[in-house]
């Protein structure tokens, strides 16, 4: 029996790499973003330094020591940028995950529900999309951080969260809005089945691609928000980004001293990750959504 | 027709701007200890002083009490001092700063669309092509950057390395003008570099949105029947254009709100003397007066363009004024 079903998975998954891989980009994008993974994962293999440790002379140039050189209290670049990987990949993936499942939620509620509070929840949606996403970031971190409880790492992360959500709800409600009209729903309404339990077991498998595809979306964006966020310094001071190497990068000056190594890494780092996450996005989105694949 | 279009947006933007100012009140308020003791955490004050600006903010009075008095103090423009520019007032600082955000956004807003719909417009005209693909691969490409990086770069690049443009402030510190020609001149000289930053890595949303519809619309009947009637190309795209600008058009409805809080990123790259940086100031500086002030004035400055979007929009297409939202 469990054979079986681990037979119908792995045909299932052959099925998905078949089409997967016919958009090339996607599949690089996949292939660099498993890259970046593994280096997240094992950073404190990889990087040779303690990156929170002061192992040279301040402003060293790079060398064979410290491939990137070291920065203004002497910590090794070349760590910074290896363990910022985790850092941002962590930060971004916890905010996409959470800023979809408000989404997800208020976008099934709201799609399935209909009526007053519908167009109440998608008047809160509306407003919030006109309120621009990282000044409304910067303001919850600040709001956050001041009411206590809350240590600032998961500050950022939630402040994140908070601005991601609307466009997630206006997708699955809209998919929901068509899927609850199909008969399978009205016979599980005839069979006396709660609200909670069709949004649930009914509707929430049919939008689960259009979720799975936000997630990864929502990561990237998720991660260029996370580095403007701790780039202006509002980011946790403890925890190295790649957004908090370019802010000290900044503030230290190394624009005017010429030290590219400093300020060129961390920057391209975020540049290509997002990338491959969006290629990757888009590669699922062509999987689940057979009419973009024209091509 | 037109004037159901023109009352149901002026009242979404008065919903929105009240909210705004409810959000402004009650947060503050809604924070474990008020903003007096606040105060007192961050500055080390006196309790005399604490006691004077409970009273001052009657913070010891009812709460409908207080929101009138906070009414009143914000539409006087009565909203205290700065904590940083101490003896200035908040309203002088936020006054002086405003204009700079308006014509720097100002201007980005219209180059970032501009650029990006003539791309966009561009690359579904002629889709397929190599010019096609090279500027959808580009623009994705350019979406992934983190733009105040490419700022950083540029600078770098322009300001550093060949030394030909300026990279901080908004006019040259310390000169003084011969003419207003001058001075106009050095302004935009100022200009340069942080609108080219934006621009590069701003446009590519509207190029992406411009090419697909423009896809679509020449797919449309009406292009068919304008193609066989033998009309020159030229006309033809003239009719696409038109009709494929609107999704682009209410992406900017959308978006310009977007732009405008890019302000924070792009003005402190550039140390230019906006809103922007006013608040990035105000944050470092815990100078929250200033910061509560500035979040109000962006507020109104998104609402306004927004609404002013609205009625960019309806001009281009007389539809939109007929049908009623639902």
């Amino acid at each position: 029996m469990r054979s079986a079903r681990f037979g119908a998975l792995g045909e299932k998954l052959g099925e998905f790499w078949s089409v997967y891989k016919r958009d090339r980009a996607a599949v690089v994008g996949l292939a660099v973003f498993l890259a970046i993974l593994t280096v997240a994962v094992f950073a404190d293999l990889i990087a040779p330094y303690n990156p929170y440790e002061r192992v040279g002379r301040p402003y060293e140039r790079p060398s064979w020591k410290h491939l990137l050189g070291t920065n203004d209290i002497g910590q090794d670049i070349f760590s910074e940028v290896i363990y910022g990987t985790r850092a941002s990949l962590f930060i971004g993936f916890l905010a996409a995950i959470t800023g979809t499942a408000i989404g997800t939620i208020v976008g099934l509620v709201s799609g399935y529900h209909g009526g007053r509070l519908d167009e109440v929840l998608m008047r809160v949606v509306d407003m919030w999309l006109s309120i621009p996403t990282l000044l409304f970031a910067v303001f919850l971190v600040a709001v956050i951080v001041r009411t206590g409880g809350i240590p600032m790492f998961y500050s950022v992360i939630l402040a994140i969260a908070l601005t991601s959500w609307p466009p997630v709800a206006r997708l699955v409600r809209s998919a929901t809005l068509s899927i609850k009209e199909r008969p399978y729903i009205e016979s599980a309404v005839a069979l006396g089945a709660s609200s909670l339990r069709i949004m649930l077991r009914h509707i929430l498998p049919n939008v689960a691609p259009i979720v799975l595809v936000e997630v990864v979306v929502r990561t990237a964006i998720a991660m260029l928000t996370e580095s403007s966020l701790s780039f202006l310094g509002l980011g946790d001071p403890t925890v190295k980004s790649w957004g908090t190497v370019l802010h000290f990068a900044m503030i230290k000056n190394a624009l005017i001293l010429g030290l590219w190594w400093w300020f060129l890494p961390p920057g391209l780092m975020i540049a290509v990750t997002v990338m491959s996450v969006m290629m990757v996005g888009r590669g699922l989105e062509m999987y689940f959504n057979p009419r973009l694949r024209r091509y | 027709m037109l004037r159901y279009f023109l009352l149901s947006r002026l009242v979404r933007m008065l919903a929105v701007f009240f909210v705004i100012v409810l959000l402004n009140f009650a947060l503050p308020r809604a924070m474990p200890g008020d903003p007096a003791s606040i105060l007192v955490n961050e500055y080390n004050l006196p309790a005399e002083t604490v006691r004077v600006l409970r009273t001052l903010w009657k913070l010891d009075r009812p709460i409908h009490e207080q929101f009138v008095a906070y009414i009143e103090s914000l539409f006087t423009g009565q909203w205290g001092y700065s904590y940083k520019y101490f003896p200035r007032t908040v309203y002088e600082l936020v006054m002086e700063r405003l204009p700079w955000t308006l014509l720097l956004q100002g201007t980005t807003s219209l180059t970032v669309s501009g650029f990006g719909m003539l791309l966009g417009v561009l690359a579904g005209w002629r889709r397929g092509t190599r010019t096609d693909v090279s500027i959808t691969i580009s623009a994705i490409l350019v979406y992934a950057i983190p733009y105040y990086w490419l700022a950083l770069m540029m600078q770098y690049l322009f300001g550093y390395v060949l030394r030909v443009l300026p990279v901080a402030h908004a006019v040259t510190p310390g000169l003084a003008h011969a003419s207003f020609l001058e001075y106009v001149a050095d302004v935009l000289w100022h200009l340069t570099l942080p609108v080219l930053a934006v621009t590069l890595t701003a446009y590519a949303s509207y190029t992406l949105v411009t090419r697909n519809s423009m896809v679509d619309v020449l797919e449309e009947d009406f292009i068919f029947v304008a193609r066989a009637k033998g009309l020159p190309e030229r006309v033809i795209m003239k009719h696409a254009v038109r009709n494929a600008l609107l999704p682009p058009l209410t992406m900017l409805a959308i978006r310009l709100g977007q732009i405008v809080g890019g302000a924070v990123i792009t003005e402190t790259v550039f140390s230019y003397p906006g809103i922007g940086y006013l608040i990035y100031e105000s944050i470092m500086y815990k100078d929250y007066p200033v910061l509560n002030a500035a979040f109000f004035i962006l507020a109104i400055t998104v609402i306004a363009a927004n609404f002013l979007a609205d009625m960019l929009y309806a001009a281009v297409d007389p539809r939109i004024r007929y049908v009623r939202r639902r």
